[in-house]
């Protein structure tokens, strides 16, 4: 009898320890965020989203924002489209490799200006251009640095911080990360002194291609007594975008792109 | 002194602690009243601007939105000639946020189709044509925007007229921002898609023979499933996760109710244990002992249900003029639902009264001189 028990406990034993050996190993670092790098320079896509500034003056802006990443590169437009005194208000911003980004700003009718500083805010909300151009999960240093819950959500906490030859406006960026569903559920953007500077919390996720995305966004902690809240309505994947749509030109056009399929 | 005495003395003994428990059953009763009556609201909704709207069968693929998913509006000429079908409008609904409003209906139609034809104007006119850069608003839509004829709307890139005010005749339309199809394609760069077809069959088409050319055109038509109007919201998933959400958030909320009302019940027939041993004692019988506890538990729960339905239909009534829902639905607060609620309290009283009732009629007239 004694023998059989025995018998029973190895057996279960290596039964567990070989389910442990099938079990994943969970991601490291690197894996996570090269994962989250993949999924956000997914190639072309037009997005359409409200922003509301709440702070002294509260203003509500409709934008449509024009996107072409790879996984050197980033090309955004940010155009606004409503409210009508504000409407045709375009920011263009490049990123290539690890070189600095670069952009310019067009105000209708005619006013250009290149942007000096990527601390500005993105249309006097609580994102600075380098917010909407920066992919930190490219960065060279990647750390997971915890676990957290966000919202009842198991997530990891990753550290990224801008290599060697990168220049960022930000010293780190924690982004708490929902494993299951690979999106970031909270980012906190800090100084190379620490101070935190920005915080970005999601506040809605919706499936879209096969992946869960960020759809509505609150972004605090840039301005005392300021948020910007992000609402998506809308993301069409594959549209068809030429050179011309990230010049300077392509600014002060308003127009939606024609897609090869709709999401 | 009759029965009733009794069941009512019984309540008004531990008056505090009679309105806590009726308080309990009537915020389960308001969530029943409010999440349904607002989850069904949206289903009647969708159904009334069907009607108004004069449609008859709805092809469409509802999928996990709210909006149904877009498909070639090449769809419409396989469908036309199929039998019983008189007439076919398409349709590109979206959900959309539009200037400063979070989110509103933006229907598309098929210049001259007939939906068109049920809009009664209210001011203005309705566009010329369907390349006139125009849109007509619903009444509640032209409110929710702030909007009159003459004024310009804002609609993705482009500045649209607002040429004139409609009633649509339903919470649904009267909330839409109305415009022509090729017109929404093109502003949204989705020339060639639709996402809706309504369809009206021929006079004294049988329920049957709707039945069987919906079928149809499912076959037909494998990317879209036609429904007869108003089934085809009760398609879409989100729909019913919002339904199934609404009836489990108020269950949990009644099944509080519940246990509150048998903790009075128990408590009261603890309390009066001496009483009923003494009504044991000169005769009465255990079932009418076992009656008067449950009447008592009845009666708690008819008062929290009445209370229930007034907080349900004024935190609804005040829920629906919120920005964010104004003219998307109206809530479904019609007499029978209202009734209904008072039922399901009536119904949670007597249950929560079962075992204190038993507890009750286990007693014995000996009980009384053991204190």
């Amino acid at each position: 009898m004694s023998r059989l028990v025995a018998a029973a406990i190895i057996g279960l034993t290596l039964a567990f320890s070989s389910r442990a050996a099938d079990s994943p190993s969970p991601p490291t670092a690197s894996d996570l965020a090269s994962r989250l790098s993949a999924l956000r320079q997914d190639g072309t896509s037009y997005v359409r989203l409200r922003m509301e500034i709440k702070g002294a003056t509260n203003e509500t802006l409709q934008l449509q924002i024009k996107q072409r990443r790879t996984k050197d590169s980033s090309e955004v437009v940010y155009q606004v489209l409503y409210p009508k005194e504000r409407k045709g208000e375009s920011v263009l911003l490049r990123k290539i490799g690890k070189q600095p980004a670069s952009g310019s700003v067009f105000v209708p009718p005619n006013t250009v200006r290149p942007i000096d500083d990527l601390k500005e805010p993105l249309f006097g909300s609580d994102l600075s251009y380098a917010d909407v151009v920066e992919n930190f999960f490219a960065w060279d240093q990647q750390a997971i640095v915890g676990t957290d819950k966000v919202d009842g959500v198991n997530c990891q906490i990753l550290e990224s911080k801008p290599g060697n030859g990168e220049r960022s406006i930000y010293g780190s960026v924690r982004i708490w990360i929902d494993e299951r569903r690979l999106v970031p559920l909270r980012v906190e953007k800090y100084a190379s002194s620490g101070q935190l500077l920005r915080r970005i919390d999601t506040t809605r996720v919706v499936a879209d291609a096969g992946h869960h995305i960020p759809a509505d966004l609150t972004v605090s902690g840039a301005r005392p007594d300021s948020s910007t809240l992000l609402d998506g309505s809308r993301i069409k994947h594959n549209v068809t975008y030429t050179d011309s749509d990230f010049t300077i030109e392509g600014l002060k056009e308003i127009a939606t792109p024609h897609t090869n399929s709709k999401k | 002194m009759t029965f009733f005495t009794f069941v009512t003395r019984g309540l008004t003994r531990r008056p505090v602690r009679t309105g806590l428990t009726i308080v309990g059953i009537a915020i389960g009763i308001a969530a029943v009243v409010g999440l349904v009556g607002i989850s069904r609201g949206f289903e009647t909704s969708w159904q009334t601007g069907m009607k108004s709207r004069g449609t008859d069968i709805v092809v469409s693929n509802m999928g996990r939105g709210l909006t149904p998913k877009p498909f070639s509006a090449t769809v419409v000429e396989r469908i036309t000639p199929l039998p019983h079908v008189a007439e076919t409008c398409a349709l590109l609904v979206d959900l959309i946020s539009v200037e400063k409003a979070d989110m509103m209906i933006v229907s598309a139609r098929q210049w001259g189709g007939f939906s068109w034809k049920n809009l009664k104007i209210v001011s203005g006119r309705l566009p010329n044509d369907a390349a006139e850069r125009a849109v007509v608003l619903g009444k509640t839509a032209a409110e929710v925007l702030g909007k009159k004829v003459g004024d310009t709307l804002q609609l993705e890139t482009e500045e649209l007229a607002v040429v004139g005010i409609v009633d649509g005749g339903a919470v649904v339309e009267d909330g839409s921002v109305i415009l022509s199809l090729p017109l929404l394609q093109e502003i949204t760069g989705n020339q060639g898609k639709i996402n809706i077809v309504d369809l009206r069959v021929t006079p004294r088409t049988t329920k049957e023979e709707l039945t069987r050319l919906c079928a149809q055109i499912t076959g037909l038509v494998p990317e879209a499933r036609a429904v007869i109007a108003g089934d085809h919201i009760r398609d879409s998933q989100a729909y019913r996760m919002i339904s199934a959400m609404s009836w489990g958030t108020s269950l949990l909320a009644v099944l509080v109710g519940v246990l509150g009302v048998m903790n009075t019940m128990l408590m009261t027939v603890f309390e009066r244990t001496q009483e009923i041993c003494v009504l044991l004692a000169i005769g009465w019988k255990r079932s009418r002992i076992v009656r008067m506890v449950l009447w008592e538990s009845a009666l708690l729960g008819f008062l929290g249900g009445v209370g229930g339905v007034l907080i349900g239909v004024v935190g609804v009534q005040l829920l629906v003029t919120t920005p964010a829902i104004r003219g998307l639905l109206e809530p479904e607060l019609n007499p029978q639902f209202l009734v209904m609620a008072v039922a399901i309290a009536v119904v949670v009283g007597v249950v929560s009264g079962v075992y204190p009732a038993w507890r009750s009629s286990r007693l014995t007239p000996s009980h009384a001189l053991h204190g």
